[in-house]
């Protein structure tokens, strides 16, 4: 079986920033659940309520407005940093990656458009832990806990984001409409034109969510 | 931070910056780092939000070209507090280098047009020099400066999917730490101005090859060229002047 949970290791930030895994899920059929879980962790108290926090310690995305592993693993470094310099603008590192992700400072936009909903059938999770040598959960491990969480199949990153981007969603988001490159090519969409496009949109919302601290 | 520079290739040491090549994360493609660091001599709180101002400001003037069709490299990762920028690898090469002029101090007669490998790119010297007037054309056409057009900021790389009937390779404006937004047409008669010197000091018989980028120029910057034109030659009046008082 190929490897489907992607792990990925960074050696410039705090320890207990250093280990990244993602997954996507295709076919989901829990999202409403998941995101009922989610809300009801957030106010329960006492030892329970910190069991069900950490079960489900994660950054749940909706997959449609994700371009590509470039652009996740974009927000995922520009959160990793804000989290190691001590700036989130959000409550954890999870919630900075949608944060980072959404062009607008709205907390509950950025939320609302890349954070999982009820309608949600193509999930993108991230989780941030410390690495396997430093006490942090080792891959099977999170890949169990997911399947526990997630009614769906973990599918490879790059060929299911392929399948799954809204790109008419993510040039919306951006407000990518109206760009002069963009609109001239979205003007005569033929089969070269539509992989330009997509080519340079992706271009676009990566270096966007890169420079997002410096936009403001 | 420092732990992401440990190790890496040093590309470039300049005054103002350490440029670096990067990998973001174990297995990532690498990426180019530009590192400004601290500097001595200025006042340290002066000196950090200057250095945020320029990051932030060069990072702002690729965005504008990504989005006004100037090819430039993307942007991969922005870190003010340490003077980071970091931005997507171009795999091409100086068209300073492509010229043959080579590096600095290198004797003139060695270089001449015998040993251009433009070539290997799969275009002429001449389709070179149209590149690169097209796309500083596209760039004043939404009023970006450059601030410092030579021909070691411009890239030439093979193109990853060329479309039948388009040249096999394209032109890369990079380094724009010195530029800015400006509508007037005497900024960007001294960006080209600046070229033409640096044609000029680098590269022999550069004078034929000059007049080509300003034709592409030309034709891409239809109406706007005019007035262009007439301040060029005012500019190159004043540089004269200058030169022979100086
Ligand atoms: N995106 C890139 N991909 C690959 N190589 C690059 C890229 N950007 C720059 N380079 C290489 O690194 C060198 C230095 O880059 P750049 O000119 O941006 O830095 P700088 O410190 O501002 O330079 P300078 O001191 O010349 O102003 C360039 O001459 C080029 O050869």
């Amino acid at each position: 079986m190929p490897v489907l949970l992607e792990h990925l290791w960074y050696a410039n930030v705090r320890t207990d920033l250093q280990t990244v895994y993602i997954a996507l899920f295709a076919n989901v059929a829990n999202a409403a659940a998941i995101r009922n879980r989610i809300v009801a962790a957030a106010s329960l108290r006492g030892e329970e309520g910190e069991r069900e926090r950490n079960e489900i310690n994660f950054a749940f995305l909706d997959a449609r407005p994700i371009t590509s592993r470039l652009h996740i693993s974009t927000a995922i470094y520009q959160a990793l940093v804000a989290a190691d310099q001590g700036s989130l603008r959000t409550k954890t590192v999870h919630s900075e990656i949608l944060w980072t992700l959404n062009p607008s400072n709205n907390i509950s936009e950025s939320i609302k458009r890349f954070g999982i909903s009820s309608t949600s059938t193509s999930l993108l999770v991230v989780h941030v832990c410390s690495p396997v040598n430093a006490g942090g959960p080792a891959p099977a491990e999170v890949a169990q806990r997911l399947r526990f969480i997630i009614r769906g199949d973990m599918v490879d990153l790059d060929a299911g984001l392929e399948r799954v981007t809204d790109w008419d969603l993510v040039k919306k988001y951006y407000k990518l409409q109206t760009d002069p490159v963009i609109s001239a090519l979205s003007a005569k969409p033929d089969r070269s034109n539509r992989e330009k496009e997509r080519e340079l949109v992706n271009e676009l919302v990566v270096s966007a969510v890169a420079m997002k601290c410096v936009m403001s | 931070m420092d732990r992401l520079l440990e190790g890496a290739q040093v590309i470039q040491q300049g005054a103002e910056a350490r440029v670096y090549k990067v990998s973001l994360h174990a297995n990532a493609a690498p990426i180019l780092l530009k590192h400004r660091f601290a500097k001595q001599y200025r006042h340290p709180t002066l000196d950090a939000s200057l250095t945020k101002a320029r990051v932030a400001g060069e990072a702002r003037a690729l965005m504008k070209c990504l989005k006004s069709g100037v090819r430039v490299p993307g942007i991969r990762m922005v870190d003010v507090e340490n003077g980071c920028l970091g931005l997507e690898w171009v795999e091409g090469m100086s068209v300073r280098k492509v010229l043959g002029s080579g590096e600095e101090g290198e004797e003139l007669e060695e270089v001449g047009v015998g040993r251009v490998s433009v070539g290997e790119f799969g275009i002429g010297l001449e389709m070179l020099m149209v590149l690169i007037g097209e796309s500083i054309a596209q760039m004043h056409l939404f009023d970006i400066i450059h601030g410092d057009l030579t021909t070691s900021n411009m890239m030439l790389r093979r193109v990853s999917k060329p479309q039948p009937g388009s040249p096999p390779a394209e032109i890369v404006l990079i380094d724009f730490g010195l530029s800015f937004m400006s509508t007037l047409v005497e900024d960007k008669a001294v960006d080209l101005y600046v070229l033409e010197r640096a044609f000029a000091s680098t590269h022999p018989d550069s004078e034929p090859m000059f007049a080509k980028v300003l034709d592409a120029y030309a034709k891409r910057s239809g109406k706007a060229w005019e007035g262009v034109k007439r301040r060029l030659e005012d500019v190159r009046l004043r540089g004269r002047k200058r030169s022979m008082v100086g």
